[in-house]
């Protein structure tokens, strides 16, 4: 039987969902997406089952994270319920479900906890800078000795157990059996989605989307990985150097493109915007954007009398790595490569 | 032309001669008023005396159409003006309004026209023929359909290479190529808007492939193609000529859809897909019939027993919107929509795609009159300021409605809503 929670749909107007009561269950929705199957068919039922408050339904369902927001839903709903963003807002709230923290919640629901966590990392910096006399050398060494901390302890305390989590619900209770082996055999699946994000060329005439995605999440993950693991502040290679530049330069383009688009508002796909939305491309620019100015006053000899310059650029990582990637939009990434490898072990 | 302009007066006009027009004008002079009925269209009679059958007794449109059509015509205290159309209405006092009407050249002088056809067949131009809704061809001169009221020939004069081959064919010489616009005002009591409604384009929805796909028609089309002066004498597919085996319905084309502006119910494309369906079934036994539908609304006196009889005579009910529609290299559609019962997503094959095309208001009126005087609602269609009391009452006393110029309704309804706008006519044409 299922359960019905009537307070559901107001809960998840706070997630940026509205309208979606409109709808009157045509199906126009299902039946013009381009990523919706016959096994998987969406975004209707989801439409259908948040109207009802069937919580449970959702929260065991990987449809959310099989739509990839290319809008069609929404320019073709007769009803205007805006089920593209109903599928966003359910995206949303899916975070704060798999959130054992329960701090996903409290960000993405009021912008007030938002602003606060994100001034208390920004003093966390300033009085640590203070303690260590804004020397740069120590600075440096303590924050890149951050970063390789920050990225062991999100994914081990946060990551990894939100992950279990989205197993739980979506495979363990809904009690579906699967063989060791078909775990082993999809989990190409996972790392296929992971680094292609080919799923959004489903969405029809949609390969610039696909194509600035595909070198955002590449230039992110080498940035982190020049960054933190070839020490891209301190390496005397030419060729690191100029790949920190390269990768950081295209996630600043991407991001100012994406920031455009949610500015000019005329995709489907950039007409609403959360604050989640914001901070996630701004702060996501401004990584790249100052690790490329810290970098160039490296070069040029200037860091030593701009260390205000380094603590920027370490509030911005620190703001980025306890709160956006951990709590906010940066777990779609994660989300999103285990729904396909959960969707695939679910197909059999 | 100013020294030409004609005048005349009447008690009432009537604008539309459609069945809820021609209704009004009936009972208008039935009762000992004088009435100028004015149709823009060659004939009188408007869409249902071109439908096949009405619903929900199945009855012949046509037959119960052109005798009312006749009455009309025949009427001693009705003068109709065709091919004419309203350009100005000022009312100039208590029962007084003035009207500007242009009566457009048929090039054929109609009184002397017997009907012979034999310019139709000495015309060598053939174009779309629109009461057929380009299903088949006509000439340019040409008699409008078997059942025109009048039955008198016209000059199509855009198509026309003024050839000279239908004067020469003409027995009576009522072929008159000088025949010039004339204009009227009309002096009027009182005047009721039947102006009725238009069928929605299905252009508008390009993913429903109509303009592209030979074999994606209207309801309209279909309508002609099961009516008793139907153009091929069964049911074909316009792509190849095949006689189609598998029939689907797209219910709520242009209608109960935001994205082309009419959001409401056109009240009529349910029961008339539902007809349609049964007379395809008589004409097409072996075929499959299928309708995609939203929500069958069957609200009105025997509807839910009609759609009861569809479903036991065999057709087929999906409940789920048609998204896209597709075309296969056998001229087949895809029709992609999802099964709402099974909530699964699902692509079908037919081999003709009928799209049940929703009825949009006819805005012309508003036009007619000084600025705002004739209020129209959200949609478009006339607004009723008494719609419980008084639904045959307009913004502008003296000024009635009738039928489907006051938004989406059936035969039934329009003939009951023209029996009001003729009531409360009568009424004001007779108070002190």
């Amino acid at each position: 039987m299922a359960i019905i929670d009537p307070k559901f749909g107001k809960k998840l107007k706070k997630y940026g969902a509205y309208e979606f009561d409109a709808c009157y269950n045509c199906g126009s929705c299902t039946a013009v997406c381009s990523l919706s199957t016959e096994e998987d068919s969406f975004p209707r039922e989801m439409v259908r089952f948040s109207v009802l408050g069937m919580k449970d339904d959702i929260k065991s369902s990987l449809k959310p994270w099989l739509c990839y927001y290319c809008g069609e839903c929404t320019t073709y709903c007769p009803q205007t319920a805006n089920p593209g963003e109903l599928m966003m807002s359910l995206r949303r709230w899916l975070i704060t479900i798999y959130d054992w923290t329960g701090l996903s919640g409290l960000l993405y629901k009021y912008w007030l906890v938002s602003l606060f966590a994100f001034l208390l990392a920004a003093a966390g910096v300033l009085v640590f800078g203070y303690y260590n006399d804004y020397n740069l050398e120590s600075l440096m060494h303590y924050g890149h000795l951050f970063e390789m901390m920050a990225i062991a302890g999100v994914f081990a305390f946060i990551l990894l157990p939100n992950i279990i989590r989205m197993w739980y619900f979506v495979i363990l209770k809904p009690g579906l059996k699967i063989s060791l082996i078909t775990y082993i055999k999809d989990f190409k699946e996972l790392l296929i989605h992971m680094f292609t994000q080919k799923r959004t060329l489903g969405c029809d005439d949609s390969v610039r989307r696909w194509f600035e995605h595909f070198i955002l999440v590449i230039s992110y993950l080498t940035l982190l990985f020049v960054t933190v693991f070839l020490n891209w502040f301190s390496t005397q290679y030419l060729f690191v150097n100029i790949l920190g530049y390269v990768v950081s330069a295209v996630i600043v383009i991407v991001t100012i493109d994406f920031i455009i688009d949610r500015i000019r508002k005329k995709k489907e796909i950039s007409k609403f915007s959360q604050p989640s939305d914001w901070l996630f491309v701004i702060w996501l620019s401004l990584m790249g954007f100052t690790a490329m100015a810290v970098r160039v006053l490296i070069d040029t000899g200037l860091l030593e009398k701009n260390v205000w310059l380094y603590l920027i650029h370490l509030i911005i990582l620190v703001q980025w790595a306890l709160i956006i990637v951990p709590f906010g939009k940066w777990t779609h990434f994660l989300y999103r490569s285990f729904a396909m490898y959960f969707a695939k072990l679910k197909a059999g | 032309m100013p020294g030409n302009i004609k005048e005349a007066s009447f008690d009432a006009l009537v604008i539309g001669g459609g069945i809820a027009g021609g209704e009004a004008a009936l009972n208008l002079a039935n009762n000992g008023f004088s009435v100028l009925l004015v149709e823009k269209d060659l004939s009188i009679g408007g869409k249902m005396i071109l439908l096949s059958k009405v619903f929900p007794t199945l009855d012949c449109s046509a037959c119960i159409t052109t005798p009312k059509v006749s009455e009309i015509s025949r009427h001693p205290g009705i003068k109709i003006f065709t091919r004419s159309e309203v350009t100005h209405i000022v009312k100039r006092g208590e029962k007084l309004f003035e009207v500007d009407i242009t009566k457009k050249p048929r090039y054929v002088a109609e009184e002397d026209c017997t009907g012979c056809q034999l310019c139709e067949t000495a015309c060598p131009v053939i174009v779309p023929d629109q009461y057929q809704y380009d299903l088949v061809g006509r000439k340019a001169a040409f008699i409008p359909f078997s059942i025109a009221s009048p039955r008198v020939a016209a000059i199509d004069i855009e198509n026309c290479t003024l050839c000279g081959a239908c004067e020469k064919a003409c027995p009576p010489q009522c072929i008159d190529f000088t025949q010039k616009e004339e204009e009227y005002i009309v002096r009027v009591k009182a005047i009721i808007i039947a102006t009725g409604f238009n069928l929605f384009d299905p252009l508008l929805i390009p993913r429903f492939g109509f303009g592209i796909f030979k074999n994606v028609i209207t309801s309209m089309q279909m309508e002609r193609q099961l009516a008793p002066t139907r153009p091929f004498n069964t049911i074909l597919r316009p792509g190849d000529g095949k006689v189609p085996c598998k029939i689907a319905y797209v219910l709520c084309t242009g209608s109960r859809d935001a994205t082309v502006g009419n959001p409401i119910c056109s009240q009529i494309c349910c029961m008339y897909s539902i007809k349609q369906a049964q007379l395809l079934m008589g004409a097409l036994p072996m075929a499959d019939v299928t309708i995609y539908y939203i929500n069958i609304r069957s609200f009105g006196k025997g509807f839910e027993e009609f759609y009861e009889q569809a479903k036991g005579m065999g057709v087929n009910f999906i409940k789920g919107k048609i998204g896209k529609i597709t075309e296969n290299e056998k001229g087949d559609l895809i029709l992609r929509y999802e099964d709402i019962n099974e909530n699964r997503l699902k692509e079908t094959e037919h081999d003709l795609v009928v799209l049940s095309v929703g009825s949009i208001a006819n805005h012309d009126a508003a036009a007619w009159f000084s600025d705002g005087e004739l209020k129209l609602d959200p949609f478009n269609f006339i607004y009723q300021p008494d719609s419980l009391a008084s639904p045959a009452k307009t913004s502008l006393g003296g000024v009635f409605v009738a039928g489907t110029a006051s938004g989406p309704m059936d035969i039934p309804d329009s003939i009951l809503s023209a029996g009001a706008a003729s009531a409360e006519a009568i009424s004001y044409l007779i108070r002190q």
